[in-house]
């Protein structure tokens, strides 16, 4: 794997040279995008999110559970990545390494941080029971920029779960309350910096071939959730760049989850 | 009618000895998904690489050690190229085509005839696929670069270099469409069109004997069970 | 656990509408995924899985290569959202690990690993979803999954499972069936000779009842085994980006 990243770094730096990506893109385009939305019965939302070769698969479970002590009076958000061994020769079975980790917890800042989830509404018995959301990414293919189809399915799972009737502090699972309010849409955009250049929406390649990866999420007017990823050096003015046109991005990315 | 055959299909009623075959004494079985000709023979339709000598290959140094070069192939093992095989020094991550030199039963690899390849990155097809991305006499790789104006260099385990000059865009799109539709009738006339069409002047299909050697013979020529390797010992091992 | 339901109405036919040997309505797609060597799906009922398959590859660790062959290693893994009730928890349960290791058993008859010494062939089964059968559904979407990566096989195997509920022997048993009947039998089937590659029971059977599913599952399975070999051809027909096709509609096995 060592060697390969410094073969792609090469071969990315020595294309970017001549002003072209491998796959004949513009710096800042996007892959196509397609996004299938409440695709599986058991989940109470769910949806796949596919960008280039990339395919993330989001699962939305929902239960009851005990608050957090230090927020009683708040419902629980979790979210967890699965790096399935079928989704690239290097994903290993076991616990879920850094990069998993990683993954799910830039996803679970921006959805919480964006307050697109009112988690003060999802209490049963005050300090007592409330309503666990459970956000579960499914890695079906690394085909590079996990984070921002990790986040569109996130958002269209979300906007499409079902809340089950809570009966006696149970939940029904067989009827429905209506859907869980969303009331923002939160996108990302990746980049992948190499040398003086940033990439959006890397490819596998540019993403083990970059420098550093930045990820820089988006609520309305506002960041809600950024990481720079990956051992190389940005400079603040890149840094202003790169939010600027992260809002301008995002209005793009709306429309596959609208 | 050719047709796609898959694992245990029975392709003969009688016991034959076919490549990529097996039988239990009575009916002669496929072992792999493969097209079954009108001429009887079975073409593989996925599989990995099963390296033999003289196959030329591309791959990229991925370990230097102290007597050789480790060469990664997309194969289970990696290939070494002695240093006593070559007057020329590598580095890790230098591309390199070069022809094997040997392959033992466990399966190692040896290889010599090493170059440096420069400028450019390795794409990857399934290795059963080659001989049709390379085409008659390298009809169809040929007119892929003479569209992109890349460099290309074909490897029998699937791995190909384009140089970064030219359209890599296109060659990349011509290579998924070979990838695709490799196993279907007509397809060096249709890529002629397509390129011709991205291109917007003539793309014509140009038999050369000399751009790159590929001695090997297609994987239908092999008979004999599957693959061609010298029969192991067994250890009492079950026969299928 | 709630009460128990009547499982064959009085009409004579199943809770969900089915006949007594009838199968649950079956998709399967093959080359699903991008990454991986061969892949497939498998709508099965509500069951949903995948399963994606690496190999021959370099085995690690070391000392799990064989000098004779590939080894073959199958993982079967369960979604934490995929069943109907609670979040489920990760990491491989004392039932996964049964299943792996019989399913991962009855690869190793078909596949030909001799031709690949020093190597590993490695399995990845995910449930996404279920609803009763997943280890049949499971080993259907392997058998796929390695037939479309091109390993050379014996024999393309598929699973099916018959089991007696209100004292009838019948065929695919769904999740309620299984959770209130009285006998499930999950059994894989080498296509070309009917030999049997896996089995498991659970319940009370009598002798002739234990010969009566084993049949019906046969019959059945050889069904599924066209359906298989379907997929195969027809991913060989389509080109182009491959998107995950979890929205596929299974239809009624004839």
């Amino acid at each position: 794997m060592e060697v390969q990243k410094e073969l792609k770094h090469d071969v990315v730096s020595n294309l970017l040279s001549q002003g072209k990506r491998a796959d004949g893109r513009q710096k800042l385009q996007y892959r196509d995008i397609v996004i299938k939305k409440d695709v599986l019965e058991n989940a109470e939302g769910s949806a796949l999110c596919s960008i280039g070769k990339t395919q993330v698969l989001a699962g939305i479970k929902l239960d009851v559970a005990t608050p957090y002590a230090d927020r009683a009076d708040e419902g629980i958000l979790s979210t967890g990545a699965e790096f399935t061994p079928l989704g690239a020769p290097h994903f290993e079975p076991g616990p879920p390494r850094a990069e998993a980790i990683e993954l799910a917890r830039v996803v679970d800042r921006a959805v919480r941080s964006s307050e697109a989830i009112d988690l003060k509404k999802n209490v049963i018995t005050p300090g007592e029971k409330v309503l666990a959301i459970y956000i579960d990414l499914w890695v079906l293919d690394h085909g590079g920029n996990l984070f921002d189809a990790a986040l569109l399915a996130s958002m269209a799972a979300l906007k499409g779960t079902r809340m089950p009737k809570i009966e006696d502090g149970k939940l029904n699972r067989k009827e429905s309350s209506g859907m869980l309010e969303v009331s923002k849409d939160v996108v990302s955009c990746t980049f992948a910096k190499i040398g003086k250049d940033f990439l959006l929406d890397p490819s596998f390649s540019e993403e083990i071939g970059s420098d550093t990866m930045v990820i820089l999420a988006t609520a309305g007017e506002h960041l809600c959730s950024g990481q720079k990823s990956g051992k190389g050096e940005i400079s603040q003015k890149e840094l202003g760049e790169l939010i600027d046109i992260s809002f301008e991005k995002a209005k793009e990315l709306r429309r596959a989850i609208a | 009618m050719a047709r796609i055959v898959v694992p245990g299909e029975a392709v003969s009623e009688k016991p034959a000895k076919m490549a990529y075959t097996y039988s239990d004494g009575k009916k002669t079985y496929a072992t792999i998904i493969s097209m079954l000709t009108d001429e009887n023979k079975l073409i593989p339709l996925q599989g990995p690489y099963e390296p033999l000598k003289d196959d030329i290959i591309v791959g990229y140094v991925n370990d230097v050690r102290f007597a050789g070069y480790s060469i990664a192939l997309g194969a289970p093992n990696s290939a070494f190229l002695a240093s006593r095989n070559t007057r020329s020094t590598f580095e890790l991550g230098n591309i390199v085509m070069a022809r094997i030199e040997s392959v033992d039963e466990v399966g190692t690899i040896d290889i010599s005839e090493a170059k440096v390849l420069e400028n450019g990155r390795i794409e990857r097809i399934s290795p059963v696929k080659v001989p049709r991305l390379i085409g008659k006499k390298n009809s169809m790789i040929s007119m892929i670069a003479d569209a992109s104006q890349c460099k290309i260099v074909v490897g029998r385990n699937g791995f190909i270099f384009i140089t970064n000059d030219g359209d890599g865009a296109l060659a990349n799109e011509a290579i998924d469409i070979v990838e695709a539709q490799a196993h279907t009738p007509g397809l060096t006339d249709r890529m002629a069109d397509f390129l011709s069409k991205k291109c917007g002047r003539e793309i014509k299909p140009r038999p050369q004997e000399n751009m790159m050697e590929m001695p090997r013979s297609p994987p239908q020529r092999r008979e004999g069970g599957y693959g061609s390797r010298p029969p192991r010992r067994e250890h009492g091992r079950r026969k299928y | 656990m709630a009460e128990k339901p009547k499982l064959i109405k009085d009409d004579g036919k199943r809770l969900d509408g089915r006949e007594l040997d009838e199968l649950r309505p079956v998709a399967i797609k093959a080359r699903v995924l991008n990454n991986a060597d061969g892949s497939a799906l498998v709508i099965w009922g509500k069951n949903k899985i995948v399963a994606g398959v690496y190999g021959p590859r370099e085995c690690i660790p070391r000392h799990d290569q064989s000098p004779y062959r590939a080894v073959v290693r199958c993982r079967y893994n369960m979604a934490p959202f995929c069943s109907l009730e609670e979040h489920g928890r990760s990491g491989p349960s004392r039932r996964s690990q049964e299943l792996s290791k019989v399913i991962s058993e009855a690869f190793q008859n078909v596949i030909i690993a001799e031709n690949f010494p020093k190597t590993a062939i490695d399995v990845y089964i995910d449930v996404l979803q279920s609803d009763g059968g997943t280890r049949c559904a499971a080993l259907t979407a392997a058998a796929v999954a390695i037939a479309d990566a091109g390993i050379p096989c014996k024999d393309l195997i598929c699973a099916v499972a018959a089991g007696k509920i209100e004292g009838k022997i019948v065929l695919d048993l769904s999740k309620d069936e299984d959770n209130y009947g009285q006998s499930d039998n999950p059994i894989a089937f080498a296509s070309r000779n009917d030999d049997i590659l896996l089995y498991q029971m659970d319940g009370l059977l009598t002798r002739e009842e234990a010969a009566e599913a084993v049949e019906m599952a046969r019959v059945a399975a050889k069904k599924v085994h066209e359906l298989q070999k379907k997929a195969l051809q027809e991913s060989f027909e389509k080109s182009g980006r491959i998107i995950f096709p979890i929205d596929e509609k299974p239809q009624k096995v004839q």
